[in-house]
């Protein structure tokens, strides 16, 4: 069973960055079209989030602020593999980019 | 002001990276050719030389003749031609710990039904012709290229060697050919020294072969 609503706000959006740009530390020269989920999920709120809502409002939680309805990547892309500024090292990553996106 | 040198390889490694498929594929020969197995061995060969043949098959030649055909300025011995050096990862895909003869590994070839028809198909597709303004008895370079890039992924898979001018070979010498030394030397001649090979790759390189790439990839 899902455990994301899909919401209208929140969406997949992409941007054109050099792979130097992810500021994870590699040296190289290749790029990548990055992939981010953005948007807001009010319409997929729930009852536990309106309470969660109205709860941390009336400070009834002590300092307590649980996460509320995210919009977040709920699929991954491929992996990406580059090789390195001496030509002698390929990379390759991960889940660094999202490819579908729901409210969690 | 100096003007930015265009390395053809480095951009084809970037437009591979922009097209879903490409990328796909890309990663899904570079994980197996870079994962180190055992102490002994550097990769699983076999797994990486499984997912080059389907690089070369599933993903459109624009790309994948892009990476691995890719023109380098004759100077360029460093990035460009380094960079289309390493595209086939020849650490795992290539390179042996012995070179073995080119006759004996020829021969291991053709024990193999895939690298025995691709084999052949090089020679047929490949075959030079001194007196053809292509320099090819069948003057079709993208049949030429797709004979070449077949070989990719079998025990005859070809590389670049570190030289000024085109030239590839298998991994493998004539030393040890004994009474076969000039048999191997030809054989070894069609992979370095063929014009129609090298002015295959030139053209694709150059996008000077218009007519036969046209209708594949309108850009």
């Amino acid at each position: 069973e899902a455990i994301w609503v899909q919401s209208r706000g929140c969406l997949l959006k992409e941007v054109h960055l050099n792979v130097t740009d992810l500021g994870l530390g590699y040296q190289t020269e290749e790029e990548l079209l990055f992939r981010y989920c953005s948007g807001t999920c009010i319409e997929a709120e729930t009852n536990y989030d309106k309470i969660l809502n109205n709860l941390t409002h009336n400070k009834k939680l002590d300092k307590d602020t649980p996460s509320r309805t995210c919009c977040r990547p709920i699929e991954f892309d491929d992996p990406l593999s580059f090789l390195d500024k001496e030509n002698k090292m390929y990379h390759i990553l991960t889940k660094h980019s999202a490819s579908k996106c729901g409210c969690i | 002001p100096a003007v930015a040198r265009e390395n053809n390889c480095l951009n084809a490694a970037k437009a591979c990276n922009l097209n879903d498929v490409c990328k796909k594929h890309r990663t899904a020969y570079i994980t197996p050719c870079t994962s180190r197995v055992s102490s002994a061995e550097v990769c699983n060969k076999r797994k990486c030389h499984k997912a080059l043949r389907q690089f070369f098959d599933k993903v459109p030649p624009k790309h994948s003749y892009g990476m691995l055909f890719c023109s380098c300025p004759l100077r360029d011995q460093t990035a460009c031609s380094e960079r289309r050096r390493q595209t086939i990862v020849p650490a795992c895909s290539y390179e042996e710990k012995q070179q073995p003869n080119c006759l004996e590994l020829q021969a291991s070839c053709k024990t193999n039904y895939i690298c025995r028809s691709r084999l052949a198909d090089f020679f047929v597709n490949c075959q030079p012709e001194p007196r053809s303004l292509s320099g090819c008895l069948k003057e079709n370079y993208a049949d030429c290229l797709l004979a070449y890039s077949g070989l990719i992924g079998t025990v005859m898979t070809p590389n670049y060697l570190r030289s000024p001018k085109i030239s590839v070979s298998p991994y493998c010498d004539c030393s040890n050919s004994g009474n076969n030394k000039d048999e191997c030397d030809k054989f070894t001649e069609f992979f370095t020294e063929n014009t129609c090979l090298r002015n295959a790759i030139q053209a694709f390189g150059n996008g000077t072969d218009v007519g036969v790439w046209q209708p594949m990839s309108p850009v």
